[in-house]
């Protein structure tokens, strides 16, 4: 990426776009001061707050974050992995044992979180490595639900039951505390910046093109001279890093996690994202992410007023899956290079 | 020596549960190679229309139970001709991924018919024999007949409810072999799993063959749920879990054998009951859902063709 480049991608469209990133919470905050204003006046909007969009804002970013991480994987070297969910639960209890039980400060946990989760994204890929297919898919499942089980019954280990840390401090940077919806804002805003552009750099690296070989066909990329094995463990660790990642965020910014957090369907839902952007392309994910991110925060606003038909959301993601997979198979959105 | 003989009777009755189920996954895969995730909510399904029909439409629990099963079959057939049909010739994964989302959308719809909180089956619809006994305060004698259950040696009950659901299963499992092995339909089974394209160009109608292949396996399915149902509880997950593990019991017999499906059935309902019994410091119960998962990343590591099938590096 040299200067041209960077200059051919100015466009007023990307500008506008860019700053509107950057300034996102600045025009939520001028909307709440607007109602804010309209109030005195007796005029009431029926808008939800701009601090609570910045909310579902920041969680769509992190799902965000684990589609990209999960299409490296789905997307990148064609394997289905059913128990992402699994890595951002290493991630979360990582940071948010650490955290609570042994006072570790967050900029400590979150590397030591990286590294835990690719290195079980490592153990999950050694006995995996020579399995393709539906048989993968089933091993990954089954990894993430045995991980869900463990924090749910070793007590001793998380301190409660059903997997709960309660508690969990802010991020304290400088000795600021990072408690408002901003400051999460752009903290997700800069790991989500981060991780894109190092699957971005990977994805058109020796490593990237290594992975697709691998994902169009083994044993000729195999031949070819690509160490398959090598390969793929890197996309494991690479991939459940990036998981881990958005677990250790999501410990300090929910301030509590439990075991429910990160169950399978959660891993569906991920999966869903990359497959409606378009396997294999990182702006696929991205856009995959958003509109299914938001639809599920939206839904699940909606569906609180409504407890009997809570089940309404993943009947819909289920209902996507099937549409997705039998008129466009490659994704909605990007068409697979 | 009274604890173990309860828990061979409750590992006998969840092997039996496990094979019902079991033997519909595998028999899809033997045919179409694709994990039918949503097997495990027709089972879901069949305990509770079997619920609805008892409660909300009065009918004998006999009259309801075939009329269940009739149902799931009619769901089982709707689900391939729907979701699976248009997919014969797209990737493999695509067909997964199909799957995986019938499952969460019946599952959830499920909850949105029925709640989401767990259900006993009415004990008055059921008929006397089959209900949850009450164990008699002084011993009895072996082998003495009670209202709801047969006293056994060393002071255990085997329930008449318990009997029932082991030789229902074992009736079931008998008369599915000899449908396979012995009628026509069987034997187009049989050729469609050996060869989907050579069984249709030798004349055989492969979509309806497939298409009975999820009729009968999602009927049993249904036998399987309302024992559930009888003997645990109904809610929406229970096809979610038991649904796993009777995978993990064709996985474990070799996915697309038959007889492996049973077998398998028997030892995974076997390790789940005597883990949950035997392990100590909690952990058998803890991990009571989790045995059967291990069991089956094990297999599928060490050999993926499980007990029964051929043996092949990988599956692709």
């Amino acid at each position: 990426m040299n200067l041209e480049t960077i200059r051919d991608q100015l466009t007023t469209k990307n500008i506008i776009f860019g700053l509107l990133i950057c300034f996102f919470p600045l025009l939520m905050y001028a909307v709440d001061y607007i109602t804010l204003l309209l109030s005195y006046r007796n005029i009431y909007l029926p808008t939800p707050s701009g601090d609570y969009i910045l909310r579902i804002v920041v969680q769509v970013a992190l799902y965000t974050l684990l589609a990209v991480g999960l299409n490296i994987v789905c997307g990148f070297t064609g394997l289905l992995d059913l128990g992402y969910v699994g890595f951002y639960l290493v991630g979360g209890y990582t940071a948010g044992l650490l955290m609570v039980r042994l006072g570790f400060s967050y900029w400590m946990v979150l590397p030591l979180a990286v590294l835990n989760g690719a290195l079980w994204g490592l153990m999950r890929g050694a006995p995996t490595l020579r399995l393709t297919g539906d048989y993968f898919a089933i091993v990954t499942f089954g990894f993430a639900e045995l991980l869900f089980r463990m924090v749910k019954n070793e007590i001793w280990l998380i301190g409660d039951i059903n997997g709960f840390v309660k508690n969990i401090p802010h991020v304290s940077l400088f000795g600021i505390k990072l408690n408002q919806n901003w400051h999460h804002y752009y903290h997700i805003l800069i790991l989500l910046a981060l991780v894109i552009f190092v699957t971005y750099r990977l994805q058109h690296s020796r490593i990237g093109r290594a992975w697709v070989a691998i994902r169009e066909d083994e044993q000729a990329a195999s031949s070819m001279g690509i160490n398959v094995s090598r390969y793929k463990s890197l996309a494991f660790a690479v991939s459940a890093a990036i998981g881990a990642l958005g677990g250790a965020f999501l410990a300090p910014f929910w301030s509590i996690i439990s075991a429910g957090t990160f169950q399978f369907w959660e891993s569906i839902l991920i999966l869903c994202m990359v497959i409606l952007g378009g396997k294999g392309s990182i702006k696929g994910a991205v856009i995959g992410a958003v509109i299914l991110g938001s639809l599920s925060e939206i839904l699940r606003e909606v569906l609180s007023n409504f407890p009997q038909f809570s089940g309404a959301r993943y009947l819909l993601f289920g209902i996507i899956l099937v549409l997705l997979m039998r008129y466009r198979p490659d994704g909605l959105i990007f068409k697979k290079t | 020596m009274e604890q173990f003989s309860e828990q061979l009777i409750n590992a006998l009755v969840l092997g039996g549960i496990y094979a019902l189920i079991a033997v519909g996954y595998t028999m899809v895969y033997g045919i179409i190679e694709l994990i039918n995730f949503a097997h495990g909510e027709i089972f879901m399904f069949g305990a509770y229309f079997a619920f609805t029909l008892v409660t909300d439409f009065n009918l004998p629990f006999w009259v309801a139970v075939p009329i269940s099963m009739l149902l799931c079959a009619g769901i089982g057939m709707l689900m391939d001709l729907i979701a699976y049909r248009p997919l014969r010739n797209a990737a493999r994964l695509s067909a997964l991924i199909t799957a995986i989302g019938v499952s969460i959308g019946l599952q959830n719809l499920a909850r949105i018919i029925w709640g989401a909180r767990q259900r006993p089956f009415p004990s008055e619809s059921l008929p006397a024999f089959l209900r949850q006994g009450i164990p008699p305060s002084e011993p009895l004698p072996a082998f003495a007949l009670t209202e709801t259950a047969i006293a056994l040696p060393g002071g255990a009950f085997l329930p008449y409810r318990d009997l029932c659901i082991i030789l229902l299963a074992l009736v079931l499992m008998i008369a599915l072999n000899r449908l396979v092995s012995l009628t026509k339909i069987g034997k187009a089974m049989r050729a469609c799993a050996q060869n989907r394209v050579a069984a249709n160009l030798m004349g055989i109608n492969t979509n309806q063959v497939i298409v009975t292949t999820f009729a009968i396996g999602s009927a049993l399915g249904a036998v399987a749920g309302v024992m559930v149902g009888v003997k645990e509880i109904i809610e929406p997950t229970m096809g979610y879990y038991k649904g796993v593990a009777a995978f993990a019991a064709a996985v474990l017999g070799g996915i697309g054998n038959i007889t492996g499906a049973m077998v398998g059935g028997l030892l995974i309902g076997f390790a789940e009951v005597f883990g949950a019994g035997y392990i100590p410091y909690g952990y058998g119960s803890g991990y009571r859902v989790a045995i059967a998962y291990i069991v089956m990343i094990i297999v599928i590591i060490i050999r993926p063709s499980g007990l029964f099938g051929k043996s092949t590096a990988t599956r692709a």
